[in-house]
């Protein structure tokens, strides 16, 4: 399982409504991202991870391991950034590169927070089958849905086979480092398909009209968790209009 | 490569969805109509979903010395073609931010371009150019996986260049920056994802005729079943 999936699933917040929580965390993205870094994006970002670790109770080292890979982008697209090329092959330091790249990178770790607040409280099972009601049409959701379902016993085939393929030297040499992984996608796409098959034959046998629609949870929303909410953001705009009245 | 969350300015971020939207719209379409004509499809296309995650998580080795993962989107597109592929790379991107962290729901229009869009279609292109002037098809799943790769490669170079470009020289200094500082790790990998495809699609005419006549994508006498 992903970590962030299962942090979702065993979370404190597994039970609220997931519009209550896709209302805090993309509304704080929406303020990282739209707002002016100083002071919009920095109270955004401070204020998910401060949710994150504190009353959603997400371990820190999921977040961080989580973090890793767009931190990485972000510090290595930054760099462009930080100078300037007058004339082809000649690059010089610009003297204002340093304060946009703050800016940018301060508004993609601000959003990325937010981003990890939903992720790490919201899980995806619970959000699939609620994605009609944004007008995405059934047979998308639906080909989602499925998807998500063998998501994870493909990643488990694929890790199984590398385990196999690594006890088996596998990985010594180039060469056979391509054949074992090339062997890896092959086994996957087998099982893919050969799991697709017996969930057809499953469905035919018990009626498939073509139908994969779902019982969902009924879970309430929470009005002061609501109205917290909203308290959150319009506070962040209005410290954002005060400190910052140009924008 | 994905465009982090948050990276892109606002205006940029909302632009690339409008962008993108159309050719969601119509491979949605397509998928629909697709289910409704033959409701069993909608397993087959979850598990090409499923397939096309996991082909992107896939650890490959990179000239570069470290492992890298392969796009996935020349493959996909051979196989599922690619106004499939624009919805169900829109899924497997989807996933990948909420998942994964990779990427973003506010950059996901711009990633959505680059490599559910414009990806799987110059690599079908490219394949069908190949196959047509008689290349052979370890030759054109080559080609097509590893220019389907640079192209998005360099979408996402041109992306990040008309968000930031350079104060002296505008876009095209700013295209060289970022193509130059991404080429490090892009190139290679390219490479690496064409010999790649090009071992996954001989091991599967070996292992899953069916499933390729199935797919539509080979002719009956290409496949060893």
């Amino acid at each position: 399982m992903f970590a962030l999936d299962a942090a979702a699933h065993t979370g404190v917040w597994r039970s609220r409504h997931p519009a209550e929580k896709a209302l805090l965390s993309l509304g704080l993205l929406a303020c990282a991202v739209i707002l002016p870094p100083w002071p919009g994006a920095a109270l955004s970002g401070a204020a998910a991870v401060v949710l994150l670790v504190g009353p959603a109770r997400v371990a820190p080292a999921v977040v961080l391991r989580a973090a890793r890979v767009p931190l990485l982008f972000v510090a290595t697209s930054t760099v462009p950034l930080l100078v300037t090329m007058p004339a082809p092959a000649r690059v010089t330091l610009d003297p204002a590169g340093p304060a946009l790249a703050a800016q940018t990178a301060g508004r993609s770790v601000a959003a990325l927070a937010c981003l990890l607040l939903f992720s790490a409280t919201t899980p995806l099972s619970d959000v699939l089958p609620r994605l009609h009601r944004l007008g995405v049409p059934p047979a998308v959701s639906e080909v989602a849905a499925l998807t998500y379902r063998m998501l994870f016993l493909l990643m488990e085939s694929a890790r199984a086979v590398r385990a196999a393929q690594a006890a088996r030297l596998g990985f010594r040499t180039w060469r056979a480092a391509y054949r074992s992984v090339a062997g890896q996608a092959g086994a996957v796409f087998v099982r893919a398909f050969d799991r697709a098959r017996r969930l057809e034959e499953g469905l035919a046998l018990r009626g498939y009209t073509g139908s994969l629609a779902v019982q969902v949870e009924a879970l309430p929303v929470s009005p002061p968790f609501v109205a917290a909410t909203v308290g959150l953001l319009a506070a962040i705009v209005a410290a954002t209009v005060l400190v910052a009245p140009t924008w | 490569m994905h465009i982090a969350e948050g990276y892109l300015p606002p205006v940029q971020a909302a632009a690339w969805f409008a962008v993108s939207a159309p050719f969601v719209v119509h491979g949605s379409r397509a998928l629909v109509r697709q289910v409704r004509q033959d409701p069993e499809t909608k397993l087959l296309l979850g598990a090409a979903g499923a397939f096309t995650f996991v082909l992107s998580a896939l650890k490959i080795p990179s000239v570069t010395g470290s492992c890298s993962h392969p796009t996935g989107t020349g493959l996909g597109a051979v196989l599922f073609r690619p106004p499939v592929m624009s919805v169900l790379g829109g899924i497997v991107l989807l996933f990948q931010a909420v998942l994964l962290a990779h990427g973003g729901l506010s950059t996901l229009g711009a990633n959505i371009f680059s490599m559910a869009i414009i990806g799987p279609w110059v690599a079908y292109g490219v394949y069908l150019l190949v196959r047509r002037a008689g290349g052979g098809l370890g030759v054109a799943v080559f080609a097509a996986a590893a220019l389907g790769d640079l192209a998005t490669y360099c979408v996402t170079s041109a992306q990040l260049a008309l968000a930031f470009p350079d104060p002296s020289t505008g876009f095209a200094g700013a295209l060289a920056k970022f193509g130059g500082i991404f080429a490090v790790t892009q190139i290679p990998l390219a490479v690496s994802e064409g010999l790649l495809s090009v071992l996954v699609i001989r091991l599967l005419t070996r292992t899953s005729g069916d499933d390729l006549r199935r797919l539509g994508v080979f002719r009956a006498a290409e496949v060893r079943a």
